[in-house]
């Protein structure tokens, strides 16, 4: 992981500062800087490039019509629109949309990881990025599940499906692994 | 077990992480909307999350992504009226559609023809069928101009206990305010009586708008909630 650019995170923040005002430019300094991050994403969640254009699409014309709901105050710019492509990814798949699933991940990134340098740049150094060790800590079996429904937008029912367990083993295991998450994230925070 | 946690403890992050659906997934997001404490947990699971999307390997989109943004800004003909109107909902504060769409969609709406409208009618009726989100529901609208009374069809609907829907004409003049057409009632048909200025809007071709209120509808100094579904009455 390398740091992010104070240069390139302060000129991301200054463009969604500068994006409730209807600065069309703006609009495109974000998506330059961030749609390669953002579309992996799409990507991961949707396992199908059109769906994951569509996704991304309707990210950044809904980050256009709603440039308010941006809090700089509150969240990292690239955290807040990474969480919130995700989000979209996932609502495209539980309003059945996408067949979730139906492609393997490998034939699921067939584009080549080509991402402008930028891109790179914006991790997010200064980020509490506890949640990779903490997640670490976990049981085998709560940690799969945990990150499977992270990664691959699954729910509960398809994730214990997936693993040959009733629902409400599956529940079990995630809850006390999220507990169990989220008293170490407390320990950092 | 004993060291198990309780369900509701854990429901922001199962909320955050995207693990519910169907009626669980709706109370969420009507919390979200309704608890502010409950939205600043969900927001710091989020933010504790975020992070592990480093791990997603970037991709370029193709540039023609960009593009069809751009086009979409720009608008073009039929699609320029969806955006103006877009816009106009946006006046209003409201959250786009396909996240509330998806909540909606636990909802098992059926389309079903308003019965008994067999009254001779010099004037052509006018009806919506109103799909919700990317589902196969729909809400269907029966206007009768002769009667200046509207029949709304949601016999398939089903309460959540934390939400209603309300429906909304669009007026034609971006200057008048969307008029409410009453809460949408779970499960029965409603047979609204339209007041003469409503009814005066109500043409080939107005707008319709569905909205996601708390019970009882939309507050009297609230904004109005989230889209969940829109069309258009046209000519039967």
């Amino acid at each position: 992981m390398q740091p992010a650019s104070r240069e390139a995170r302060e000129r991301l923040k200054a463009a969604m500062k500068r994006l409730p005002g209807g600065d069309r430019q703006a609009l495109e300094d974000i998506y330059r800087a961030t749609s390669a991050k953002l579309f992996g994403i799409c990507l991961r969640i949707l396992k199908d490039e059109k769906e994951a254009e569509d996704a991304l699409q309707d990210v950044y014309i809904t980050l256009w019509r709603r440039a308010d709901r941006y809090d700089p105050e509150r969240a990292s710019p690239i955290s807040w629109l990474a969480t919130f492509a995700r989000n979209r990814a996932i609502d495209r798949l539980r309003v059945g949309k996408v067949r979730a699933g139906s492609v393997g991940e490998e034939q699921a990134a067939p584009v080549a990881d080509k991402a402008p340098l930028a891109d790179r740049l914006l991790i997010d150094e200064e980020r509490d990025a506890r949640v990779h060790t903490c997640l670490e800590t976990l049981d085998e079996k709560p940690r799969d599940a945990i990150r499977t429904a992270f990664f691959e937008g699954r729910t509960y029912a398809q994730i214990a499906e997936e693993g040959g367990v009733p629902l409400g083993t599956m529940k079990s295991w995630v809850r006390r692994g999220l507990q169990k998450l989220k008293a170490c994230m407390e320990r950092g925070e | 077990m004993s060291d198990e946690p309780a369900p509701g403890e854990m429901l922001a992050a199962e909320y955050a992480l995207g693990l519910l659906e169907g009626e669980e997934l709706l109370a969420a997001r009507g919390r979200e909307a309704s608890d502010p404490a409950f939205a600043a947990e969900v927001a710091q699971w989020q933010e504790r999350l975020a992070p592990l999307l480093d791990e997603i390997s970037p991709s370029t989109p193709r540039e023609e992504v960009w593009q069809r943004i751009v086009a979409e800004l720009e608008g073009t003909g039929s699609e320029a009226d969806v955006i103006s109107l877009k816009t106009r909902i946006r006046q209003w504060q409201l959250a786009t559609g396909v996240a509330a769409a998806a909540a909606v969609a636990a909802f098992a709406l059926l389309f079903t023809i308003p019965a008994q409208t067999t009254d001779p009618l010099p004037q052509a009726p006018l009806a919506a069928s109103i799909p919700i989100g990317d589902t196969q529901l729909r809400l269907a609208v029966t206007y009768l101009p002769e009667s200046e009374e509207l029949l709304v069809s949601a016999s398939g609907l089903t309460a959540d206990g934390v939400h209603d829907h309300e429906l909304w004409l669009v007026p034609q003049s971006e200057d008048t305010p969307l008029l409410s057409l009453g809460v949408v009632a779970p499960g029965e048909e409603r047979r609204v009586q339209l007041t003469p200025a409503v009814a005066a809007e109500m043409t080939d071709g107005t707008g319709l708008v569905l909205t996601r209120e708390p019970l009882g509808g939309k507050p009297r100094d609230a904004d109005a909630g989230p889209v969940v579904a829109e069309g258009r009455m046209q000519k039967i």
